[in-house]
């Protein structure tokens, strides 16, 4: 039970810690957020979590977005958010030397720890859809709130028709044994896919597609969400698909394919590891020079350098990627940005900058909205946690769905499946050797795509 | 359940585990090639309508798999007319081309030792990060830009020198991981080459990353050869189908005319007997290596040059579609892997072409199952005068 008093006041502490955090001076001790409520009488402690990849693969991720939910952790303690009881921040890390990155059952052991520890009241993570679904049963099973930063599998929360597909064959209901505990900060899919066909149609000029997905359950759920939007919305023609593994070195059969076909653009649902740059590279080469367009798992450096690695040194120009809203632009994440460089300055580049990962500032929101649902359950039952750690779960997912908070990434809501209202993606385009944003697009719930900035 | 009778090609000899005892020998005894008297396959003992089907498909399968690579080429100029047929063509005499010269290494290290060296796709890949760094230490891609002499000169001195660093590889990979067990059971060896396998790969992830590595020799060699209709004919596809061409011809003269060829080749004969005849084996099976490593880092430049880029576990899935390709052209058999890899190269952009890329590979690996059932020798397994 939110009441736009406390939520005004829950953003007045935000700005007002980013000021004393900026100064880096945390002498203050007249938090306006513990005294008010009263509940400096609170006793024991509460601990959140963070469950992400820190290492191998991922280590050009995770971190980032580990350190953003920590500086939420210290900025609440420095502001006393929960009074008088002690707010604990504990950090797993779901990557493996095995899978050299995430790994979906070094996640699932993650969770259920923390589970079984009584005091833990909600986990921000994790990073992968992959991972999602190893964590998503635990926790609810354990009535743990659970709040992704990144996952954008539509399966995770909503049934629509991919999940359906052999490839992909995730049994939504099935994922939640228990309480839908599951919420994420990012837009799914489904809203990617909608932008993307919309892009390809409208900005691209293009009505004629060819479509490359590298078979995981991301690339080929992100190709058939396009490939629906774009046939049946957007008018356009898909001209021929092909669905390689991620050990695939050579496109060259499916880039005459296109050729062949007439293809005005490329589509590529895929991650750069699994090649997205290599499919530009061999467009260029084998003189097919028309758009490629991908959602964000080609929006990285690595594409491009994939792409510039053959003959042509600019073959990286004329891709395109939609990926999350380039928050950076955004007046609300400035003050983060500023936040986490003066906490971080200490901390080895290029750890140090928070623009370095698209996905940081949700790591931050994430982690806010959790402590904010948190303060929120401790002012409503009288400044004590509830005696039961279930209750307390409990009361912390109720009050997660009630959130309504204005924070790095604007305001966020969260529908009746956990997904954020705040939907939104940013298309970019490659121009001398670097992804520069090129608009934001957002989509209606039926499918309708505006410009938004 | 004799084959004696019906097809010529059927095993003559009955040959020892090491070797045969007459030229006429099959090539692959054991292992991968079924064991004396059972030679007609496994599907025999389903009965005789299914062994003459089995008899006649064995005995025409080069008919099947080249009328199936002509079908294959006349439904993609259906598809797609001329230009389309012509582009896959190209591609897949390029892709051929590298799996043919990496399927030789496989070959020459299964002919003599009969051992299958899972390691090989992976000294493909190390001979790969070894091209990129002659060519960052000694400056060549700034001499390979400077004209037509430099490139000649930069391509003189990177071939040779990751040929000679890959071959070593493929030594030192022999004498510690192979030769103490060369008389162990068949198994032990194989066990010891997937090790070898997984350590070079846990090495170059280790280096390189596990990201994609731009070589920047994809510069050296660019622009459009000429023009056939639409289809563009680069330099760089004329240089790797010419390259692998003329390497896998220098080898074929090598094995054929010098004395050290006439010592693997009796070696891959029977070792017992070369040994008898005065012949250093040891020296002829760490020949034999270095040659076939040699080899790989000449694949894994010319990839370098093609695709201009590497990573840390390439090679181990080409190694595995090369190794087929080996396997077609009847394992021993040089001419046999280098003609086994255009195959496999047509098949898969054929196949991918036709059916989706998702079935590329999947039907390069129904062909290997075929291969095994109705004719494990390969296509040229029964020439085994010339495997080496």
């Amino acid at each position: 039970m939110v009441t736009p008093t406390k939520g005004l006041l829950s953003i007045a502490t935000i700005a007002a810690l980013g000021a004393l955090a900026a100064c880096g001076t945390a002498s203050s001790t007249t938090s306006s957020g513990g005294t008010s409520s009263g509940i400096a009488g609170c006793k024991g402690t509460i601990t959140v979590a963070t469950d992400l990849p820190l290492t191998g693969g991922d280590a050009t991720d995770g971190p980032y977005v580990e350190m953003a939910a920590k500086l939420a952790v210290t900025q609440a303690n420095a502001q006393h958010l929960m009074g008088g009881c002690t707010l604990k921040y504990e950090s797993k890390n779901d990557s493996t030397v095995l899978k050299d990155g995430h790994d979906p059952a070094q996640g699932e052991a993650n969770i259920t720890a923390l589970a079984a520890d009584a005091t833990v009241v909600g986990v921000v993570g994790p990073f992968n859809s992959s991972v999602a679904l190893a964590e998503i049963p635990v926790a609810s099973q354990n009535h743990l709130a659970l709040i992704s930063p990144a996952n954008t599998n539509p399966c995770l929360t909503v049934v629509v028709q991919v999940c359906s597909d052999p490839t992909i064959n995730i049994n939504t209901a099935s994922l939640y044994p228990g309480p839908h505990t599951y919420f994420r900060v990012i837009a799914s899919d489904v809203q990617q896919g909608e932008i993307d066909a919309y892009v390809a149609a409208k900005v691209l000029n293009a009505t004629k597609a060819y479509v490359i997905d590298d078979q995981e359950a991301y690339g080929r759920g992100l190709a058939l969400l396009f490939t629906k939007a774009y046939t049946t919305t957007d008018g356009g023609t898909i001209v021929g698909s092909a669905s390689l593994p991620g050990t695939t070195t050579s496109f060259a059969t499916q880039v005459s394919l296109a050729q062949s076909e007439g293809a005005q653009v490329i589509f590529f649902g895929g991650t750069s590891g699994n090649g997205c740059g290599l499919v530009r590279r061999d467009m260029i080469s084998g003189g097919l020079n028309i758009p490629m367009l991908g959602g964000d798992g080609c929006q990285d450096t690595k594409s491009i350098t994939d792409a510039d690695s053959g003959s042509n040194k600019s073959a990286s120009v004329g891709m395109y990627a939609t990926s999350a809203p380039d928050v950076s632009k955004l007046s609300s994440s400035a003050s983060f940005y500023t936040q986490y460089a003066s906490n971080y300055s200490s901390v080895a580049a290029p750890y140090n900058n928070a623009m370095n990962e698209p996905y940081t500032p949700y790591g931050y929101d994430a982690m806010n909205i959790l402590l904010q649902a948190i303060h929120a359950v401790l002012v409503a039952n009288g400044g004590q946690p509830p005696a039961s750690s279930q209750t307390f779960r409990d009361k912390v997912v109720a009050q997660l769905r009630l959130t309504q908070y204005d924070g790095a990434l604007g305001h966020t809501s969260f529908d009746a499946n956990g997904d954020t209202t705040n939907t939104g993606f940013t298309l970019y385009k490659v121009a001398s050797g670097a992804w520069t944003g090129d608009g934001t697009y957002a989509v209606d719930t039926s499918g309708n795509v505006t410009l938004k900035s | 359940m004799s084959m004696q009778s019906g097809t010529p090609e059927a095993p003559l000899a009955q040959p020892g585990p090491t070797g045969g005892g007459t030229s006429r020998a099959l090539v692959a005894q054991d292992g991968l090639a079924p064991r004396k008297g059972q030679a007609s396959g496994p599907l025999h003992a389903l009965g005789p309508v299914v062994r003459v089907t089995h008899d006649a498909i064995s005995r025409y399968f080069t008919a099947v798999i080249v009328g199936a690579i002509v079908v294959a080429i006349l439904v993609t100029l259906k598809q797609g007319g001329f230009t389309l047929a012509g582009q896959q063509l190209k591609n897949a005499l390029v892709l051929g081309a590298i799996y043919a010269l990496v399927a030789i290494g496989y070959t020459m290290v299964y002919g003599i030792i009969e051992l299958i060296n899972f390691a090989h796709g992976d000294v493909f890949t190390a001979a790969g990060f070894f091209a990129v760094f002659i060519s960052g230490l000694l400056h060549l891609d700034g001499l390979a830009a400077s004209g037509f002499g430099g490139l000649l000169l930069a391509l003189a001195i990177v071939f040779p020198l990751s040929m000679i660093a890959a071959g070593l590889v493929g030594v030192v990979i022999e004498l510690v991981a192979y030769r103490r067990l060369r008389d162990s059971p068949r198994l032990a060896p194989l066990i010891t080459a997937i090790g070898v396998s997984f350590f070079i790969e846990g090495v170059l992830l280790l280096v390189e990353g596990p990201d994609n590595v731009p070589t920047d020799q994809a510069s050296w060699i660019n622009g459009t050869a000429f023009t056939i209709g639409k289809i563009n004919i680069l330099w760089t596809d004329l240089f790797v189908v010419g390259m692998a061409l003329l390497l896998m011809f220098a080898l074929g003269e090598f094995v054929r005319r010098t004395r050290l060829g006439k010592a693997m080749r009796s070696t891959a004969q029977d070792r017992t007997a070369a040994l008898l005849c005065g012949i250093n084996i040891n020296r002829t099976i760490s020949a034999t290596f270095f040659i076939g490593s040699a080899l790989a880092a000449a694949a894994a430049v010319i990839y370098s040059i093609n695709y201009g880029d590497i990573k840390w576990n390439i090679g181990f899935h080409l190694g595995i579609i090369a190794f087929t390709a080996a396997v077609l052209g009847g394992i021993g058999n040089i001419v046999g892997a280098g003609i086994g890899g255009f195959i496999i190269g047509l098949i898969y952009v054929f196949g991918g072409s036709i059916f989706g890329g998702e079935w590329s590979e999947s039907l390069i690996f129904a062909v290997l199952v075929l291969i095994l059932t109705f004719r494990p020798v390969g296509l040229f397994g029964v020439e085994v005068t010339t495997r080496a």
